[in-house]
């Protein structure tokens, strides 16, 4: 469990201070895949640096399972650091060393038995998918290879933890996806905590359990991805929601449609779980005197479960629609109508 | 000519000598100070505002004394040490003040050189400062250092030639003693033709180690 209170940093910038973060409240719950998301310059470097103590907070507490990392001396520092695996955007391989010597790294460092280190180092590059480039040297690898050489040693010293600093941010749309894959594998079977920072929605969308918006160095909104997915609150929720959901609709239809007149309406209905796969639509049209037009549909998986989307254009007089609405209510569907500005 | 091919073998051993030994005796200095530039300024390892200042200031005071200079006015510590201010051995201790705070400013930039990342990387797996400088920033600014070291041996090369003016020997002080002061051209045109093919040599070795140290 990896814990902050009302943490704080700032830089001194020649005579200007930078306030990276601006008091941080957050619980990241043992075994979860938490995602920090923000612009860049939100904070969000700094923030997962304070977790192993690369930045030292200004003020505030990050507590490791319980323990206040800021009181400890520099070797108790060492010794949590190899509790916390980190992996990075550019993957800072040894580029002078091979594979299996940037991976044995953490081993050769703890003085590991050589023997030991040659077996761990084998099942680190089995397991990451790269046995057969143990004596390659990194700038022989593609981008994804080398963020598999980052994870396996990340693993090497068997941590609780993993830190992702933008660990997907320098690859192509595919590796990414190998890697969050990769990264769902590790804390499924070794149960490892692990806290990613990203400014890539798709990221949080793919692989976090829990959800936290960054800006300016607050914390503006956090929760269940799920919950912040489908009910984003602040702007900037909304923007990056809309980054990898995109159901604004054209201004001009919008136009055209509420030019049309009062019995013309867009609503917005989204199912969750079973709702999904009833034909609700076509009901709604049977049973009341309504004609349904769909502008827009999307069917996504957020953490496991489905979750549609659809903007319907409700066509009719307006007590018929509001007995439809409530009919659509009533089932485990929400709906809101949609206006000018549609989020 | 005026010299025979004794006095030129003997003058060209002299110079390998002086640059040889004073290059041990430089590196002894200037890498450990190197390292030191690196880790104590600001942000860095062992951030030390005060010895990084100080060491900052030193190193360029010796590199801004011209060596000609610099030959002269540490006499008296010369003589302390070697006991003569004069010959071979005498003219190692100006060498080895104009080359040290040169190759700390070698390895400082070499060092300087390597990802900020890997550090990080590093600091992450809970490495010692002495862990991260053995195992990580020499390691991989190894084939930079190899050249920048190329580099020094190539300067004292040219440093030893001019400690001929305080009677050092080597090839410089055959130049001027008998190319220049006795007007034998041959022997200026030898001296410097040897001379030249001593630098292609180091300068082909270096090159020929850096690719072979990039990895290791």
């Amino acid at each position: 469990m990896i814990q902050f209170e009302g943490v704080t940093k700032t830089y001194q910038s020649g005579k200007q201070e930078i306030h990276a973060l601006n008091g941080i409240d957050l619980t990241v719950e043992t075994g979860e895949i938490f995602g920090v998301i923000g612009f860049s310059g939100a904070g969000k470097s700094s923030l997962i640096r304070t977790v192993n103590l690369l930045e030292r907070p200004t003020n505030g507490r990050v507590k490791i399972h319980g323990k206040d990392i800021s009181t400890l001396t520099s070797k108790e520092i060492r010794t949590t650091r190899k509790d916390i695996g980190m992996i990075f955007q550019h993957f800072n391989l040894l580029n002078s060393k091979t594979v299996f010597h940037n991976v044995a790294m953490p081993l050769i460092l703890a003085k590991t038995p050589k023997n030991k280190i040659k077996d761990q180092v084998k099942n680190l590059l089995d397991f990451v998918g790269l046995a057969d480039q143990a004596e390659k040297y990194p700038d022989q690898l593609s981008g994804g290879q080398k963020q598999r050489i980052g994870i396996a040693r990340a693993l090497a010293t068997n941590p609780s933890v993993l830190l992702c600093d933008e660990a997907t941010s320098a690859l192509d749309p595919q590796t990414t996806q190998s890697i969050l894959d990769l990264l769902r594998k590790i804390n499924r079977e070794y149960s490892i905590t692990i806290l990613l920072i990203t400014h890539e929605m798709g990221v949080i969308r793919e692989i976090c359990d829990k959800v936290a918006v960054l800006e300016a160095g607050k914390v503006i909104e956090q929760g269940s991805v799920f919950d912040v997915f489908t009910n984003p609150q602040q702007p900037t929720t909304q923007r990056f929601v809309r980054s990898v959901m995109n159901d604004e609709l054209p201004e001009t239809l919008l136009q055209q449609i509420q030019n049309a007149g009062s019995n013309h309406s867009i609503y917005r209905i989204q199912f969750t779980g079973t709702s999904v796969g009833r034909p609700l639509i076509s009901q709604i049209s049977r049973e009341f005197s309504l004609d349904l037009n769909v502008l827009f549909g999307n069917i996504t998986e957020l953490q496991g479960m489905p979750y549609g989307n659809l903007i319907v254009e409700f066509i009719g007089d307006r007590m018929e629609i509001d007995r439809a609405l409530a009919a659509i209510r009533k089932s485990d569907a929400t709906v809101e109508e949609v206006t000018n500005h549609a989020s | 000519m005026l010299v025979n091919n004794e006095q030129i073998l003997e003058a060209l051993w002299e110079t390998v000598y002086m640059t040889g030994v004073s290059f041990a005796f430089s590196l002894l200095i200037g890498f450990p100070l190197g390292i030191l530039l690196v880790v104590t300024r600001r942000g860095h390892l062992l951030q030390n505002e005060a010895i990084f200042k100080v060491l900052n200031i030193v190193i360029n005071i010796f590199r801004s004394v011209p060596f000609i200079i610099l030959m002269v006015a540490i006499i008296p510590l010369t003589r302390l040490i070697v006991g003569t201010s004069i010959g071979t051995s005498a003219a190692i201790v100006p060498l080895v003040f104009y080359a040290g705070p040169y190759i700390a400013r070698l390895i400082e930039n070499s060092l300087l050189e390597v990802d900020k990342g890997v550090i990080e990387a590093a600091q992450a797996m809970g490495a010692s400062p002495a862990q991260i400088i053995f195992r990580f920033l020499i390691p991989e600014a190894l084939s930079s250092l190899v050249l920048a070291l190329t580099i020094a041996i190539v300067g004292l090369i040219g440093a030893s030639a001019m400690a001929g003016a305080i009677g050092g020997g080597g090839l410089g002080d055959l130049a001027i003693t008998y190319g220049y002061q006795r007007f034998d051209t041959l022997v200026m045109v030898l001296t410097v033709a040897i001379l030249v093919v001593l630098v292609q040599g180091v300068q082909s070795f270096g090159n020929i180690l850096s690719k072979r140290v990039r990895r290791s």
